[in-house]
């Protein structure tokens, strides 16, 4: 427990303060609560002494007043700073995931990671500005409250004292146990958890085939399977949990009734005035009723440890740009120098150079899984080579600052990202100072303006709300416009995502053509035409350039290009359902 | 079945349906616990009296600490068993909401389940139904408990001194009503915070998500300024909300249980009258210390109250989607003629067919083709019964597809676009699928005609490789052509094939085809055609533009009559890929 407190306390930076404050404020709280029990005292001893008056009535009634005004304040004003401080927490950790995001390698990011980072930056940071901050601060100032009860009833009766201390030891105990109890099942939990997303996950999105071939009986066997194991689980954990959280409890109120019976003891055996054992049996309500509810809060102290280290994990990721400059290249020609890189101890790219002069096409062919994604994200320095060394207009590439290299790079089709804002909008993103007439215009290039101005609000429909259904070729020549108007002087590529929309495709092409008018260019091909053309030629085969040259100069030499041009042209030539060939 | 719509409880009542004993019987457990847990008062309340009555005999406080400690354990007994019951349950109960769902999502029309993100089924079917959980498994119970033992000390009171009861109730009007006032104003900033939050999530939303793009564009600077400030708005009102409720929130969390407030001073009053015993003041006191703590507990559980209806809303919207209807009793099919008339369809409120009318003759090649979004992929999913017709009616062999029950449509239909999915299950049984009585033989056999067979055997395990989720070294290719090797084994009479997703690996489009091109022989065989040189033999060719057919013959026919269709036809030219480009003069 005490290693969760620490953690948390060092996790919250400056906004520590504001947590010592509240719980100072919630100790004080527990005071106005706790003379309640001299008021009482009051009464009983003026029954006793039959010497009750008018005064009695009173002292009780503003006893009574100054504990409820005193809890009022007290409460809500450490309920305040804890709310300040939660949320000023979780929106300073949102911060800091933004601004490293912008240091972080472009590789790193996909689906998956950003899913991942998004989760963390809603739901964990929602979970650590509301739930988990109230668990801890529950927790801290049952224990804290409890402890300064105690001292004060130490104060009164050193031995009552030690056999609360004790009642608190036997409950800690309990508590810890209990703790491992969770540490050791909730593995468990978690595979069951897995299990059953996955399950899920498997039959929705296989649900389509599982009725394609009437199998739903079979398929739906696996999803019970998993959805009866959760439940298993998840009662097995309860069934363990309860008894400890019952006898937790329940150790507590034993304690408070010994301490009951021994007062009276102390009383009978005339060491312990009669006053004073009465506020103690009427103490005995009071002593652990916060502890009580810590230890009831206290499983959940897990889901904020849990919060706590996945935002953490998100700093230690990787970033680089840390010492580059603003380098503005003259000629943007693109050169690798033996360049080795692996990912997840694999090598994919293995000993490779090349050489990519401004204002030229390159096109690099290869089977699949061959490396000419990595080596097209390497030249936009999305990771960083491990050996040999790429420049760009003869400086090395981790020389320039992340920002600035990338002001020199349009990346077609990679991420057809649109965000959620009118067309003109997504389009300026490329240029934000631009005028509508220069928005426009690259829109007339791109092939967009056609089918924007068709739209009913023009450029000022707003992507992604429901009414404005645009295709995903009508996308990627959005994306294109923006490229246009970035009007960066490399231009890298991939036709194969470029394909995704045949229908448009005399469109596309011409969309890519304005772009690439008078640029460098670095594309993945697979059309024909395309390599045709190239100026250079890359064949790549299992992380290394296996053949270079000119479409011509590599037909004759065979090998590899030779096969890939034969199996396109077999390809292209294909025809559907008609008579044999 | 003819359902009214239920609220948040009639639904609640429904799910718990085979479990409402269970529940009975936790509640039962929870009120004798909270019951037990009343008793200690009482037992302290006469050790209180007997010792300002100067009673000296240790064996009368001894049996009354003894009993004491003997309902608090009690207390704790029932409350674990009516904890256990209570779990046990909800979570069957939970069980049975997912099951519910899974069954719900094999009579739902296809066409659901493609327009549904399998994101937020799985999230709805996982995450939302584990949400109910504290609700179920602990409000459930322990309101009730709580609500009952309140209500049975307040009249215990009322029956020792009417006077002393009503006192002993003073708080709660004052209570309540910084309770009422509290709840008054809260809608709106609440509003006000629900929106400030979701306006953070989206922008994190965006900027994460769109972080590359950032990036690339040099905007690194502006998003993330865009989305601090969403961040910092939230938080600000979110505090803001706190701020204004607390100071009445706190006020009601401690006057309602400073019962003492009025107890102490009247009871003085009451008792220098004389009119108040001794005994009954004391027991009054001592009672009105643990008398509020089981309201608290009910009032701080309103919250997930609320949560719940949203919850239960959510998942009821997934199973109130109407069944797509069909019979199970085999129907006897002639022929596979396919014959659309008059046909319509609405889709979200925009009508997407109009009036569409052809037939396929059997074992003839037909191909759609149109513009994007003239309706030709809607036409392929209503013949495959992914959605139902809104108008007209669309026939195999004679018989309305609505007359066919799903299985023996699915045996007569294979839809090669949709399947596109490998389970996480061995290549073999992935194949399998296709025709579960399929020999290993048979299984291979279909797999060397669609091309797959020489890879999956430089995989370390062969046929045994398991493919699914993430399980995949396969390519996205291998992937399509082991699904058209299922296809293949499936031997349905009636293929229809997306172009549009058939081909999406460049790079092993020459294998994929030829595999394709081995499924079609002999069959039925509707495509919907993007790239026209690769259906110019087919025996017919319907054109669709918005949502009616504009056109159809053969290649060469429509060259003639359709200006649609020429037009497309030379744009398809012109950007086409071949290996003299120069050739082409359109």
């Amino acid at each position: 427990m005490i290693s969760i407190f620490r953690k948390f306390f060092r996790f919250c930076g400056d906004q520590r303060k504001l947590f010592y404050q509240s719980l100072f404020l919630s100790l004080l709280h527990a005071i106005f609560e706790a003379i309640r029990i001299p008021a009482i005292a009051i009464v009983l001893s003026a029954m006793i002494s039959k010497t009750m008056s008018a005064g009695t009535v009173w002292a009780t009634l503003i006893i009574m007043l100054i504990s409820i005004v005193g809890c009022i304040f007290t409460r809500a004003s450490s309920t305040m700073k804890q709310t300040v401080g939660g949320y000023t927490v979780a929106t300073n950790k949102r911060v800091e995931i933004g601004e490293r995001l912008k240091y972080m390698p472009m590789g790193y990011f996909n689906d998956n990671s950003l899913g991942d980072i998004t989760s963390v930056t809603t739901n964990t940071a929602e979970n650590l500005q509301d739930v988990a901050t109230r668990v801890i601060m529950l927790t801290t100032q049952g224990l804290l409250t409890t402890f300064v009860i105690i001292l004060v009833i130490l104060i009164y009766d050193w031995r009552i004292g030690i056999l609360l201390l004790i009642g608190v030891a036997a409950f800690l105990a309990i508590n810890s146990r209990m703790q491992k109890k969770s540490n050791k099942l909730s593995p468990k939990k978690n595979k069951a958890d897995i299990t059953l997303v996955s399950a899920v996950l498997e039959y929705i999105q296989g649900i389509s085939v599982i009725r394609a071939y009437n199998m739903d009986r079979q398929a739906g066997q696996t999803v019970d399977r998993a959805i009866e194991e959760h439940e298993k689980i998840n009662f097995k954990m309860e069934k363990s949990f309860v008894p400890y959280m019952c006898v937790e409890s329940a150790v507590l109120k034993l304690f408070a009734v010994l301490m009951v019976f021994l007062s009276v003891a102390f009383y009978l055996g005339g060491t312990l005035p009669l006053l004073n054992c009465l506020l103690l049996v009427v103490a005995s309500f009071l002593v652990y009723a916060q502890l009580d509810s810590a230890g009831n809060y206290s499983a959940l102290l897990r889901t904020l440890d849990i919060s706590m280290d996945q935002i953490n994990k998100i700093f230690e990721n990787p970033v680089m740009d840390e010492d580059g400059r603003d380098i503005c290249p003259e000629e943007s020609d693109i050169a690798g120098k033996d360049i080795l890189f692996h990912y997840e101890s694999k090598t994919v790219i293995d000993h490779v150079s090349f050489d990519i002069p401004e204002k030229t096409t390159t096109a690099i062919v290869g089977p699949s899984g061959s490396g000419k994604t990595t080596l097209c994200n390497l030249m936009s320095r999305f990771w960083d080579v491990n050996e040999g060394c790429i420049t760009l207009g003869g400086s090395d590439l981790r020389e320039y600052k992340l920002d600035s290299l990338l002001t020199n790079f349009s990346m077609v089709f990679q991420n057809v990202y649109l965000f959620r804002d009118t067309i003109a909008n997504n389009i300026k993103f490329g240029k934000p100072d631009a005028t509508m007439e220069e928005v426009e215009a690259v829109a007339r290039q791109a092939c967009c303006h056609d089918f924007i101005t068709a739209l009913p609000e023009g450029y000022d429909t707003v992507i992604g709300e429901s009414g404005s259904t645009i295709s995903g070729g009508e996308r990627q020549r959005i994306s294109i416009a923006r490229a246009l108007l970035k009007n960066a002087p490399i231009i890298i590529l991939d036709e194969a995502t470029a394909n995704v929309d045949p229908e448009n495709e005399a469109l596309l092409q011409e969309a890519i053509v304005a772009l690439t008018h008078g640029k460098t260019i670095i594309m993945i091909a697979h059309r024909l035409k395309t390599v045709q053309h190239a100026d250079q030629i890359l064949v790549m085969d299992q992380g290394r350039i296996v053949q270079r040259g000119t479409h011509d100069e590599l037909l004759k030499e065979g090998g590899l290009y030779a096969a890939f041009i034969q199996m396109r042209e077999k390809s292209v030539g294909w025809k559907l359902g008609g008579r044999p060939a | 079945m003819n359902e009214k719509p239920k609220g948040t409880v009639g639904w609640l009542w429904d799910f718990s349906d085979r479990h409402r004993g269970g529940y009975a019987a936790s509640l039962i457990c929870a009120a004798l616990g909270v019951a037990c847990g009343m008793a200690p008062y009482f037992c302290v309340s006469q050790i209180i009296i007997a010792l300002m009555n100067q009673v000296r005999d240790p064996g009368f406080y001894g049996a009354y600490c003894l009993a004491a400690a003997g309902f608090w354990l009690m207390r704790y007994l029932f409350h674990g068993i009516s904890t256990l019951l209570s779990h046990r349950a909800t979570f069957s109960v939970l069980s049975e909401v997912r099951g519910r769902l899974a069954k719900k999502l094999t009579r739902v029309p296809m066409g659901y389940l493609l327009d549904t993100p399998s994101g937020r089924l799985k999230n709805i079917m996982v995450e939302r139904v584990d949400s109910m959980e504290t609700t179920l498994a602990h409000i459930v119970p322990e309101m009730g408990g709580n609500i009952l033992v309140s209500i049975a000390t307040i009249l215990y009171l009322f029956v020792l001194d009417w006077r002393m009861g009503l006192v002993s109730l003073i708080t709660i009007p004052i209570g309540l009503l910084c309770y009422l006032l509290m709840m008054a104003g809260y809608e709106k900033r609440f509003t006000n915070y629900v929106v400030k939050n979701k306006q953070l999530n989206d922008t994190a939303v965006e900027y994460i998500g769109g972080i590359e793009v950032i990036k690339a564009f040099h905007q690194s600077a502006s998003s993330y300024e865009k989305f601090t400030t969403a961040a910092k708005e939230a938080a600000a009102s979110a505090i803001d909300w706190m701020r204004s409720t607390l100071p009445l929130f706190s006020s009601a969390l401690s006057i309602l249980p400073a019962v003492l407030v009025s107890v102490l001073p009247i009871g003085c009053i009451l008792y220098m009258n004389g009119t108040l015993s001794l005994e009954t003041f004391v027991i009054t006191i001592i009672l009105s210390l643990g008398i509020m703590g089981p309201l608290i507990t009910v009032m701080s559980y309103s919250d997930d109250l609320g949560k719940v209806t949203t919850i239960v809303k959510e998942i009821t919207d997934v199973l109130t989607v109407p069944d797509l209807k069909r019979p199970t009793e085999e129907v006897t099919i002639d022929n596979y003629d396919i014959q659309l008339r008059n046909v319509s369809f609405s889709y979200h409120e925009t009508t997407v067919l109009h009036d569409v009318n052809f037939s396929i003759p059997t074992g003839s090649v037909m191909a759609l083709v149109g513009p994007s979004g003239s309706g030709k992929s809607t036409i392929a999913k209503l013949i495959a019964s992914l959605w139902d017709v809104g108008g007209g009616g669309i026939t195999i062999g004679g018989v309305d597809i609505r007359e066919i029950p799903l299985a023996q449509l699915n045996n007569t239909i294979a839809y090669v676009s949709q399947d596109n999915y490998l389970f996480d299950d061995t290549i073999r049984e992935n194949i399998r699928m296709g025709n579960l009585s399929a020999t290993d033989q048979e299984v291979e056999e279909v797999a060397r005609r669609s091309g797959c067979h020489d890879f999956i055997m430089q995989l370390e395990h062969g046929y045994e490789t398991r493919a699914g989720g993430a399980g995949g070294h396969l390519s996205g290719g291998e992937r399509q052509r082991i699904t058209i090797a299922r296809a293949m084994l499936k031997t349905a009479p009636i293929v229809i094939l997306d172009e549009a997703t058939a081909y999406t690996d460049p790079e092993n489009e020459a294998v994929i085809q030829a595999a394709v091109s081995k499924l079609v022989v002999g069959k039925t065989l509707i495509v919907i055609a993007h790239r026209l040189s690769t259906i110019t033999d087919s025996d017919h060719i319907i054109v669709m533009d918005y949502g009616r057919v504009s056109g159809q013959g053969t290649h060469d026919e429509l060259l003639a009559t359709s200006s649609l269709y020429r037009n497309m036809w030379t744009a398809h030219n012109a950007v086409r890929d071949r290996k003299n480009s120069e050739e082409v003069t359109v």
